[in-house]
């Protein structure tokens, strides 16, 4: 079996895994959608037993999995009990939203590290490098959320950028580039946010991995054929410290995701984020599910992605593959 | 050439504004009876916006439960009778009159007549009869069908003619026209397929076309755009009109946008990007009092709500539970001295003060100064006196040791928690404080922040709960919805659910009295019927009464007719009549 096989096989497990776990926590997970309305004293628990019972929350945990599952195979991810709509549609509509962020996100994080990276370990020991690794050590350990809050209150303070939402209520009337300049503004705060969380990691990984190859013999002799310093980093040095770099690829992808969720709830950028917390909230279980379910197809995706590159640039992981059959 | 280019831009910006207006109002003609609304005035024109907690969820309102989706839909839909936000009383909707039968069992609504939809199709007694016929049907299970059953048996719906209908109750009920309120008319000709297709549930949600919606309320759906906001258009076609006989309502359009929590809300007002508020916590209120200068914002304080935060001791039967911790304690909390005791420690002015910033009100009843209608004067408020409570500690036989902590008849220290909603601020605070007030009497009081769902499970369900802080009411001013509350085999009866007998005579009285002010018309009897119910729950704390928060809500200072109520929904109740004023105007107001 090929490679990418093994690896799709594994995936699908994953997910099932997930799922299990999914539909396990929110059994486990006190109160239902409909409790609430039991607070409204003129609501008979008649009419809650009914509601439960027409949207299946009557029936076993098992039983409840099962159609879910059946359903899943065929793209129908259940249906949102608090909007009385499938899920699949819900989630598309912000989940296009949540991509267009981190994948923005992404490319600023990677635009950002690999330069920064390769200048620290280049310059190791140096003024430089100190700062570099004193700003990623702190931007690793402040939480992104206190990040998130930090600068939205700048941003508000100095009302520097608008904030909340992805488009201006007046949108209708304004040409496609006005637009894109509106979605780009309103966009800047999450994504900065989103980038100085990521890219504080991957520099330092790039960083150590590429000090350790710019001491290995290669590079040595390189210098000593006289090969200039960028061309020796960026065509000789980097693409050998790029392996760990690629699987954090995988890594990164996953973590913007799930970042950007808490990010979009802080700077109300219309993704998975509110939706998802709103779900959760409400206990609007097929909802959260298919919400986690995206999440994780997505964190799957980019792994897979990051497999698929390092399968095509590590000639070691090649061979292992190779060996493996 | 500079003039033609002022003319040129001049051209484009009334095009502009041509644009984004609504549809023009109609002019009203004399087939219509429509409804004058007293001294309103104002003028047409602008965008107004509000910043919410989150999304509806749908746009139907047969099954909306959410609050979000009843405050949009509410503003597309229009009911019979309608309860006035500021008197609290009825007042004629799309029912322009109605006559009550002497047995107060039958009802005969004359409807508008000439009146239409939104979309521009006639409203009659079939839009009528088929609205109650979907609200009572079974398996569409919508929340209101249980307001229109009454002693198990549904009221009967009857067209007499085009515009007259007859609603025929199985027994005399007090108030009944208050039922109407809420229950949103829908256009037969646009749902009848769905209902009969059984698919009514799905009818309605937020993806449906704006075409396929409409209702007789002063707006209409213009735009849907998911996660950020819900855009409203003038409903053109609109049954009231102005001092001027101008046709409501005067805003062109209603934006509800998406923000999140209520600091965001206030972010977002702050920005200009949202002109209103409907309700704001005191803390941001007051934060928003400290720039009135600044932004020239109207602040509204509407005084006490109609919601009522209690503690509540679990009295449950807890036999058939495995909850032997909780039910040894239940001896303490089924002791009248216990609970009246607890009632005399705790220090509501400090609740009011550092809870609400003094925007509350403390309370010892279940009816607070806000229902100006119902509240029963004559409940004393007696100031905290440890010394009161340590003395009916005392006759109840508790003690305390050498320590000073207070100890039950058995020797046994007296030791429970308080769950609370987590997301809750406020009310932990009234938990934190209630633990420092009932440490005077030597309690040791554990305060449990749960998850919302969390608590009302552990309340309604499985029990497993020592005390709770909780709220009820906010709804409408009369004792009707109360009734779920306050008798024996209500719902909402919290500290003894599933009671099959009343468990003592005051109980009894109360399901007595509660039966009686139900099929009583005269609003005087009835009064002195629910200030002897206020009489007896204020002398044996089922619930013990903590403090009511102020309706709070905050404007744009453009924002005309900006009259906000302690009903909910308490700033959008009169949006048919805000207008957005002229600079000029918005000085002069000042």
């Amino acid at each position: 079996m090929s490679y990418l096989g093994r690896r799709l096989i594994r995936a699908a497990f994953l997910l099932v895994g997930v799922s299990i776990l999914c539909f396990l926590f929110t059994e486990m997970a006190p109160g239902s959608f409909f409790d609430e309305m039991r607070l409204n004293p003129q609501i008979s628990p008649e009419t809650i037993s009914s509601l439960r019972s027409r949207y299946g929350l009557d029936q076993s945990l098992v039983v409840r999995y099962g159609r879910w599952l059946r359903s899943a195979l065929h793209a129908d991810f259940g249906y949102s009990i608090a909007y009385n709509a499938p899920v699949a549609p819900l989630l598309w509509s912000r989940a296009k939203n949540t991509l267009l962020l981190a994948t923005t996100g992404m490319l600023l994080t990677w635009l950002v590290s690999i330069p920064l990276g390769v200048w620290a370990a280049a310059r190791s020991g140096r003024m430089l490098d100190k700062s570099v690794r004193v700003a990623s050590s702190l931007l690793v350990s402040i939480p992104e959320v206190v990040i998130a809050v930090a600068l939205l209150a700048i941003v508000v303070r100095w009302r520097v950028l608008p904030v909340g939402g992805m488009t201006s209520m007046d949108d209708e009337g304004l040409s496609q580039w006005a637009r894109l300049q509106e979605i780009a503004s309103r966009m800047l705060l999450p994504t900065i946010i989103l980038t100085l969380g990521e890219s504080a990691i991957i520099v330092r990984h790039l960083r150590a991995s590429v000090l350790e190859v710019l001491d290995t013999p290669f590079v040595q002799a390189a210098r000593g054929l006289g090969i200039g310093r960028m061309r020796l980093l960026f065509r000789h040095v980097l693409p050998v410290a790029a392996s760990p770099a690629i699987s954090l690829l995988g890594f990164s992808l996953a973590g913007l995701l799930s970042g950007s969720l808490l990010v979009e709830v802080i700077c109300g950028w219309p993704g998975l984020g509110p939706l998802i917390l709103d779900a959760t909230l409400s206990r609007d279980f097929y909802l959260v599910i298919g919400g986690i379910m995206l999440s994780a197809l997505f964190m799957v995706g980019g792994n897979l992605v990051a497999d698929i590159m390092l399968l095509a640039c590590d000639p070691r992981i090649r061979t292992g593959a190779l060996d493996a059959r | 050439m500079k003039a033609i280019a002022r003319l040129t831009l001049l051209v484009c910006l009334l095009a502009g504004v041509c644009m984004a207006a609504g549809p023009s109002p109609e002019k009203p003609n004399p087939g219509e009876e429509l409804e004058r609304a007293g001294q309103v005035s104002g003028h047409y024109g602008g965008n107004l916006t509000i910043g919410g907690r989150a999304e509806p969820k749908t746009l139907n309102p047969v099954i909306a439960t959410d609050t979000v989706s009843r405050e949009v839909i509410g503003r597309m839909m229009a009911d019979l009778i309608d309860i006035n936000r500021a008197s609290q009383q009825t007042e004629p909707a799309l029912a322009k009159s109605w006559k009550t039968s002497p047995d107060g069992r039958m009802f005969t609504l004359q409807l508008r007549k000439g009146i239409r939809f939104s979309d521009g199709h006639p409203f009659d007694a079939d839009d009528v009869v088929f609205s109650f016929a979907v609200y009572m049907d079974e398996n569409v299970d919508s929340p209101q069908r249980d307001l229109l059953i009454i002693d198990g048996k549904p009221l009967t719906v009857t067209k007499v003619d085009q515009y007259t209908v007859r609603f025929i109750l199985p027994r005399p009920y007090a108030a009944a026209e208050r039922l109407f309120d809420g229950l949103a008319m829908l256009p037969k000709h646009l749902l009848e397929k769905s209902y009969r297709e059984g698919k009514f549930v799905q009818a309605w949600s937020l993806n449906t076309a704006a075409s396929e919606i409409a209702g007789l309320g002063p707006f209409r759906l213009k735009q849907y755009v998911p996660g950020q906001r819900v855009v409203l258009e003038r409903n053109p076609y609109y049954w009231k009109v102005d001092s001027q006989n101008e046709r409501l309502p005067y805003l062109d359009e209603l934006t509800f946008l998406f923000v999140g929590s209520e600091d965001a809300q206030v972010m977002r007002f702050e920005a200009g990007e949202s002109s209103m508020i409907s309700r704001l916590s005191s803390d941001n209120y007051n934060l928003l009092a400290r720039e009135r200068d600044r932004m020239r914002a109207q602040l509204a304080d509407m005084g006490p709500s109609l919601e009522y935060n209690f503690l509540v001791f679990n009295q449950n039967d807890l036999r058939s539970k495995k909850l032997d911790a909780v039910a040894q304690k239940q001896q303490w909390f089924r002791e009248l001295k216990f609970r009246q005791a607890v009632s005399a420690a705790i220090d509501r002015d400090s609740i009011v003060r550092l809870v609400y910033g003094t925007r509350g009100a403390p309370l010892w009843g279940n009816v607070g100064p806000g229902n100006k209608q119902w509240v029963n004067t004559a409940i004393p408020h007696p100031q905290r006196s440890v010394d009161a409570a340590r003395q009916l500690l005392k006759s109840a036989s508790f003690s305390w040791n050498q320590a000073g902590q207070l100890l039950d008849s058995s020797g046994k220290p007296v030791e429970f928690s308080i769950i609370t909603s987590s997301s809750n601020t406020q009310r932990m605070k009234m938990a934190t404080l209630i633990q420092d007030d009932l440490s005077h009497l030597g309690m040791q009081v554990h305060v449990v922040p749960l998850e919302f769902r969390a608590v009302i499970d552990r309340v309604f369900q499985s029990f497993d709960y020592e005390a709770a802080i909780m709220a009820l009411g906010g709804g409408d001013a009369d004792p009707n919805p109360e009734m779920n509350v306050w008798t024996t085999s209500g719902t909402s009866h919290l500290w003894h659910l599933h009671e099959t007998e009343p468990a003592s005579p005051w109980e009894r009285e109360i399901d007595q009295l509660m039966q009686q002010q139900m099929i009583t018309l005269d609003y005087g009897k009835r009064k002195q019927l629910y200030d002897r119910v206020q009489q007896l729950i204020a002398e044996h704390l089922p619930f013990i009464f903590l403090a009511t928060p102020n309706i709070l809500a905050v404007a744009n200072p453009r924002v005309g007719n900006f009259h906000p109520a302690v009903l909910d929904p308490y700033t959008l109740w009169n949006a048919d009549e805000l207008y957005i004023r002229t600079p000029i105007e918005s000085a002069a107001a000042r």
